[in-house]
Parts: C-alpha cells; structure tokens; sequence
C-alpha cells in the first residue's frame, strides 16, 4: 500500500470538498449513532453500541475499544476482536492517522471522567487503505462516544441527586413519623426496638444493637437484625453509637457497617445526627411512659381513697341519736380526703350511751383502715356488754395487732346513764375532756391509759366516774381544733385557749356551740390551709 | 424484630413472584436483584414483589427494588408490590417507586391488576 499523497494547494482544496462530501454524507449515519450511544445506562452498554454502529461504518475492519483509568497506566480491553490483528494501545500510542500501510488507524480521547478511550481498527483483509476521512470519522465516532458517556453520567449524576434528595426527605420524614409512634403506649414493640430499627434502616447499617445496663449487669440486649450471633460488645467493633441513662439504667444504641453497592463505607456525620435524634426519642418516650405510669398510679390511690373516704362517711354517723333531756350535736371535717379522727354517740341496749372520740396518728388511707378497725371492735364489745376498762383493754390489744409500729389512736369513750346523768368515763391518750360545770369551772377529763395500738402489753386502764348535772356541758374535740394555725403558723390555742372558749359560749343548744365554735376556728386560721382534721362532739344535759 | 433476609419465589403463567421475610438491605436487595434476572433473561416481564414480611428497607435494597423497575420498563414489564407494611409503603412511596411500579394488598390482586392491564 502506497504512503498516503502529500496535496499541494490545489489538491488540499478539492480534498477538503470531497471530504466534506464524504463526512455530509455520513451525517445520518451519525445521528443514528448518537441516537443509539445516547440510549446507553452503563459503560459496558455504551462500548456494545460503539462496536455495533462502527462496525458498520468500517465492514472490512476489526475495531477494538481500550480504557485506561485516570490514575492507571495499563488498558483495559473492552471488546475482543475475532481476528489476531488487534492491536493494543500499549504497543505503541494510538496515533491520530493511518499507519503507513493504511491497514490501522488509532484514536485515543480524554474522557470526561479522566480517564482515557482507545479506538483501534485494524483491517481484516487487504482491500482499500484507510484515508484521513476514515480517520475523522473514527474520529467522530469517539466524540460521540465521549457526549453520550457525558449524557449517560448526568443522566447518572441526576438519578443519584434525586433517590440522595428523596433519601434525605425519607430520613427527616420516618424521623418525625418514628418521634409519633415511640411515643405511642400500646405498641408491641418497645420503643427503643423500634427506634433501632429505624436507625439502622435511615443509615443503611447492615446491623445493631441496643444494650440496656444497670451499673455492671447487663439487663437486655437486642440485636438487629434479630437472632444474629457474633455481634461484638459495646466499645468494640467501630460503628457508631448513642447513649442516655434514665431511671438508673443506661441505654446503648450502636451501629454497624454502612452499606453501599460497593461494601462497607464509613458512617456519616449525618448518620451520627440520626441516631442521637432517634434516641433522644426513645428517652423523651421512657419519661412519658413514666409519667403516664406515674399518673396511673396515681389515680389508683385517689380511687382507693375515694373509696376509703365513702367507707369513712359511713363509719361517722350521719346523725346523732336523740337523748331524752340532752342535747347532743357532732362534726367532722377531714382536712384529707380520708382522716384519722372518729367520733360517735351509740346507744346501748341497756338504754346508755356510749360517747366516743378518736384520733388515729397519721391520715390517708391506713388511718381509715385503722378508724374501720376501731370502730367495729367497739361496736361489737358495746354490743357484747363489756366493761369500760375491759373493752378498751382489748381495744388496745387489737389495734396493736392491727396497726404499724408508727400508728396508734388516742381516744376517750364515756358511758352516759341519761336517767341519772351518771358517766363512766376513760381518756386513752386522747385531749382532756371538759366537762363544765353550772359553777362556770371546767373539769378536765383527763384519767385513763395510753393510746390504743402503742404498746402491747396488760396496761393498767383505768376510768372515772362523776355524774352530769343539769344544765352542765361536755366537750369532746380532737387536737385539730386546739392545733389549728393561721398564716403566721400560730396556733389557734394561743389566740383562744379552748377552755376558756368552753366557759365563754354557753348558747341553749349542742349544735349552736359547734357551729360558734367551728366559726371561731375558721375566723383565726382565715384562709390558712386545714392541717389538721377537725371533730367535736358536744353534750349538754337540760 | 426484624430477621435476617430470606426469598421464595415461584412463577405463575411466567409471572414471577418473589416473597421476601426480614431486613431488605444490600444483601436482601442482591437476592431479589439476582432471583429477578434469573426470570428476567428467561423472557419474565410481569413481577409481584411480596413484602409483607419485611418490615425494615434501606435504601441500598431500595436501589435493586429500582434497578428492577427500570429493567421492566424497558421492555415494557411490570412490577407490583404487595403487603406492604405502611411504614415500608411510605418509605417507597417517598422515594418515588410508585411513579413506576404498582402496589396491591395481596399477591392475587397483583395477578389480577397483570390480566386486566392486559
């Protein structure tokens, strides 16, 4: 084959107007190449195209397609030729023309990505040599080649942009989605599972674990997925992790190997970020689950008072009975919901009276408890026909049986003979009794024991007896009448002792003397809180 | 909790259905990927993807879900999701995959949805 002709002037003009021919003439080719090439999604598709549409450009040849990485020095073959002639770009740099026989034209492009493209075709037969319009055209073919690598990368680089963009909106979305449902009381999965699973899920982490502690005892751990086996302790194995503490346990969230197609990768700052937000979840969800736990409870016990409360108003008599030439009134007023105090006016069937009042120490439910017990003991030894002395002596033997260590009751119990105005009376433990008489003295009643339930043992009770003379007055009161304070926590006994309120207020009937009485502790404690219940029972004899 | 990936698959009047149980992430997301052009290369152009037992996706496995739906597009196929637990349905539906595949409350109105669209 003869070297290619050198043109002179003349014949570079009529060579540039047949080359031009040539190459308008290839045009549709072209476009039809472009269009296929464009269509490509991968490297691999975009090199089969290229071979198709030259190896109907150049039918007598052989076309072999390199690529050299950007930061490689070897060629990789991308196609492989049928025949031996191929050859490859190491042999020599692709050159832009034919070789002198005209039997091989090279063509190497830069790529967009760095790295570099070799086109060889080599003739597979002898025939005609290759010319520069061969050459051009190859020429032409790799540029195409080079826009729909292009086209395909920003087709590429678009895709990714858009799934990284949903990607990011799908994290803030299941972020806000994962705070809601953590935060829900009556899923099957505990909260921080759930929020394990999200973080692994939000951060493409092939596993994880939460390991919950107390001190040195590791008191749960689940595993994500479940029933892996070889997952390394916390502190171990990379990944990242998340910790809070509440309610003395310590909660570890950890996570491991980032996935991507092409293996692990190194965990994001990002990721760092979602998982802290995913815990700090779980932890606001642990404190509501508390507080809500808390409420509950809470609720009970007002339940379990309520009810207390409605066996208590029961237990205190809704009205006193009616004494033939007495006058006798009664109050009560819990400063709790439930109180400690008990008082009542029970006839006998021996057509007696029995005047009782209590105070149990404490208030709440355990103290209704306790004014329940005493209550039905005394009915039924009241009933039995017992002795003063003796009844409170088993009075004291069963509250001790009954109550804590910290509870007991003081409490006076008379026996009034209304005929005869005879009273039998026992004090045990509780605030003296007046009794004042028509000389305007106050006698203190004051004999008896210690308080009921404090110590169990034989205690020597005793009771007095003295009888009630007409137009003579008794009061019975508990120690939140004399303890009441005001605002300045001055006791109401410092403004008025009650004995000399006793002999002060002598109006014509029981209850009028309660009612002056209670007015005269609500007047000095004002809008202080009650402390303390409140009860009294009054007797006058006509 | 979610288990380790695991796939059935079986073919009715050549569609595909693939059942997949536990986590879909690049390993779940492979599995599919490969079961699928197995039938794929076999002339399959109608799949139904059960995910009813895969309560946990990311978008690694996301990304084999689409490769799917891009390879059924091109020859004009199909694929439906079905079971889909809601928080799995948000997350595909976020990211776009019911632009291009359909989603149906079981495998048999999947099938159904292939025979009325022809």
């Amino acid at each position: 084959m003869p070297p290619s002709p050198v043109p002179d002037s003349g014949g570079k003009q009529l060579m540039a107007a047949g080359l031009t021919d040539r190459l308008t003439g290839q045009m549709g080719s072209l476009q039809e190449a472009l269009r296929r090439l464009s269509k490509a999604a991968t490297f691999k598709d975009l090199s089969d195209q290229f071979l198709s549409v030259t190896a109907g450009f150049f039918p007598e040849g052989e076309i072999s397609l390199f690529r050299r990485p950007g930061n490689s020095a070897a060629w990789e073959r991308l196609s492989h030729p049928r025949g031996e002639e191929a050859v490859p770009p190491e042999q020599g740099a692709p050159g832009p023309s034919p070789d002198g026989a005209g039997t091989l034209i090279r063509v190497d492009h830069e790529l967009v990505d760095a790295s570099r493209l070799a086109a060889v075709v080599t003739r597979r037969s002898a025939g005609t040599p290759y010319t520069d319009v061969d050459v051009i055209s190859l020429r032409l073919f790799v540029a195409l080649f080079d826009s729909a690598f292009q086209e395909m990368l920003a087709r590429r680089n678009e895709k990714e942009l858009i799934f990284s963009l949903n990607h990011r909106v799908l994290q803030l979305n299941s972020l806000i989605d994962t705070g809601i449902e953590v935060a829900k009381l009556d899923r099957d999965i505990t909260p921080y599972q759930l929020a394990l699973e999200r973080a692994a899920s939000l951060t493409n982490a092939s596993k994880g674990s939460v390991t919950i502690t107390r001190g040195e005892e590791q008191i749960e751990r689940i595993l994500f997925p479940a029933g892996l086996t070889g997952l390394r302790t916390d502190g171990e194995g990379g990944g990242i992790a998340s910790r809070f503490t509440f309610g003395g346990n310590s909660y570890s969230f950890r996570l491991f190997e980032k996935e991507s197609r092409s293996g692990a990768i190194p965990f994001e700052e990002t990721d760092q970020l979602l998982l802290d937000a995913l815990a700090r979840q779980v932890h606001a969800s642990l404190e509501n689950r508390y507080l809500h736990e808390q409420e509950l409870e809470k609720q009970k016990i007002d339940q379990d008072i309520a009810v207390a409360a409605a066996i208590q108003q029961r237990i205190l008599p809704a009205e006193l009975p009616v004494i033939e030439g007495y006058d006798v009134a009664g109050i009560n007023i819990p400063s709790k919901s439930v109180g400690g105090d008990y008082y009542d006016c029970i006839p006998l069937a021996d057509g007696r009276y029995a005047l009782v009042i209590a105070d149990v120490a404490g208030k709440g439910v355990q103290a209704a408890l306790l004014v329940s017990s005493l209550h039905a003991y005394l009915s039924a030894y009241l009933e039995g026909g017992m002795a003063l002395v003796g009844l409170v002596k088993r009075l004291n033997r069963v509250i001790c049986t009954a109550s804590t260590d910290d509870k007991f009751i003081t409490a006076f119990v008379a026996l009034l003979t209304p005929q005869t105005g005879g009273l039998e009376a026992l004090n045990a433990g509780h605030n003296p009794v007046y009794l004042l008489r028509t000389d305007g003295t106050v006698q203190e009643l004051n004999r008896g024991g210690v308080p009921l339930g404090m110590l169990d043992m034989d205690f020597p009770y005793e009771s007095e007896t003295l009888t009630l003379g007409s137009g003579e007055r008794l009061l019975l009161y508990t120690d939140g009448i004399p303890e009441a304070h005001n605002r300045l926590n001055e006791l109401y006994e410092s403004d008025t002792p009650l004995k000399e309120f006793v002999v002060g207020h002598v109006p014509p009937g029981a209850g009028a003397f309660i009612a002056e009485l209670i007015n005269d502790v609500k007047r000095f404690t004002a809008d202080a809180p009650q402390s303390d219940d409140i009860t009294a029972l009054y007797l006058l004899r006509r | 909790m979610e288990q380790p990936f695991s796939l059935a698959s079986e073919v009715r009047d050549n569609r595909l259905i693939i059942t997949t149980s536990g986590y879909v992430n690049n390993v779940g997301g492979e599995t599919i990927a490969r079961e699928f052009n197995k039938h794929f290369e076999g002339g399959t152009k109608h799949v139904v993807i059960n995910l009813g037992q895969s309560k946990v996706v990311n978008s690694v496995g996301m990304s084999f879900l689409i490769e799917i739906i891009e390879k059924l597009q091109d020859v004009d196929g199909k694929l439906v999701f079905t079971d889909l637990d809601p928080a799995v349905e948000k997350m595909l539906a976020i990211m776009g995959l019911f632009q291009f595949a359909g989603k149906e409350k079981s495998v048999e109105d999947a099938l159904a949805s292939f025979s009325s669209a022809g």
